[in-house]
């Protein structure tokens, strides 16, 4: 008998935790909404970009794999603190960064990082990438295809250098999922059809992607 | 058999259009291209000043409205270094490989509009 309770009361648990999930997908997708997000980020994918004007033609990044890219305890802060994540504007060589991102409650936050983890993309696959020191991958972001050139990020000490056209890696490792770290580098175009980064893939052997990926996402 | 036919037609016409309705889009615009791509290192107006040039970074990027110095490259050599990169001509590997990234036909571009900021034309070869 009390096993029988227990397993009504474990299936009533879940139930709601379930109906819980996606009333909070829901009440994103329509924060999202009302909070006019859509005006610069689009979230039906696939990919939308068919030349480098539609690219520009864009005040933000797209979020339709938002859940395959980012991690989601990041996302839900980030969204209550939207710290620059890029020295200068979107798609500007010249703009600094106004970091003027418009902050959700958190309520909001969770409700919309909720509805945005559901973007995913099948391109990613779990559990390739596990964030590890390499020593080759550190050498390839460094020095043999300088990634720094383009991106900050952060030595041991905590001296921040590196340039201003791409986002910061400082902080990646909380930010990135690891696994669309190495997707991203295998296959960009599937993500961005026109992105300002060169693809190293094809260029760099597959196995030196993933180190590469070890290597971003072990990046504090 | 003959619907078949007509219908593969069709979809390789359709096919073909877009691809070169594509390329083409990207081949007219070589300053598009330029300031996509390369001002980030060599500045919107090519004077080797781009965003990423901080104090930190190692190398400085060529001037490409310098007419002397560009008059001593051919556009062979320029072509080597957008595609395969800077070590690919014994330079700095911040000068990344274009190859998997820009279209040759945008690199003919390209090369035009190096041309056009140094106002010179590069040695033979």
């Amino acid at each position: 008998m009390r096993f029988i309770l227990t397993t009504f009361a474990a299936i009533g648990l879940l139930g709601f935790v379930v109906g819980t999930a996606h009333a909070d997908a829901g009440a994103g997708k329509a924060a999202f909404a009302a909070k006019k997000c859509t005006g610069c980020h689009y979230t039906d994918g696939p990919a939308k970009e068919r030349n480098i004007a539609d690219q520009l033609a864009k005040k933000g990044p797209e979020l339709w794999y938002a859940g395959s890219k980012f991690q989601a305890a990041w996302l839900k802060g980030w969204l209550q603190d939207p710290k620059p994540i890029r020295h200068l504007a979107y798609n500007s060589l010249t703009k600094k960064n106004a970091g003027d991102h418009p902050k959700l409650s958190a309520g909001d936050a969770a409700n919309v990082a909720d509805f945005l983890m559901r973007k995913t993309t099948s391109e990613v696959k779990a559990g390739v990438i596990k964030p590890k020191k390499s020593l080759k991958g550190k050498k390839i972001f460094t020095k043999k295809m300088p990634c720094t050139g383009c991106h900050q990020s952060a030595s041991k000490k905590g001296k921040v250098t590196g340039g201003f056209s791409g986002p910061t890696l400082v902080g990646v490792g909380k930010r990135l999922n690891p696994d669309w770290i190495y997707a991203y580098l295998k296959n960009p175009t599937h993500f961005k059809p026109f992105k300002a980064m060169p693809t190293f893939a094809g260029i760099l052997k597959d196995k030196d992607l993933k180190k590469v990926a070890k290597h971003v996402s072990n990046l504090k | 058999m003959k619907k078949l036919i007509k219908i593969s037609l069709l979809a390789a016409v359709f096919g073909l259009a877009w691809l070169i309705n594509g390329q083409t889009a990207t081949a007219a615009g070589a300053e598009e291209t330029f300031k996509f791509y390369c001002a980030q290192c060599h500045g919107l107006e090519g004077k080797g000043k781009g965003p990423n040039v901080t104090k930190d970074f190692p190398v400085t990027p060529r001037d490409f409205t310098n007419a002397k110095e560009m008059s001593k490259l051919s556009d062979n050599y320029i072509r080597g270094i957008i595609m395969d990169g800077g070590p690919s001509q014994s330079k700095s590997p911040l000068m990344p490989p274009w190859s998997k990234t820009i279209l040759d036909v945008d690199v003919n571009g390209l090369i035009k509009h190096l041309r056009g900021l140094c106002k010179c034309k590069g040695k033979a070869g």
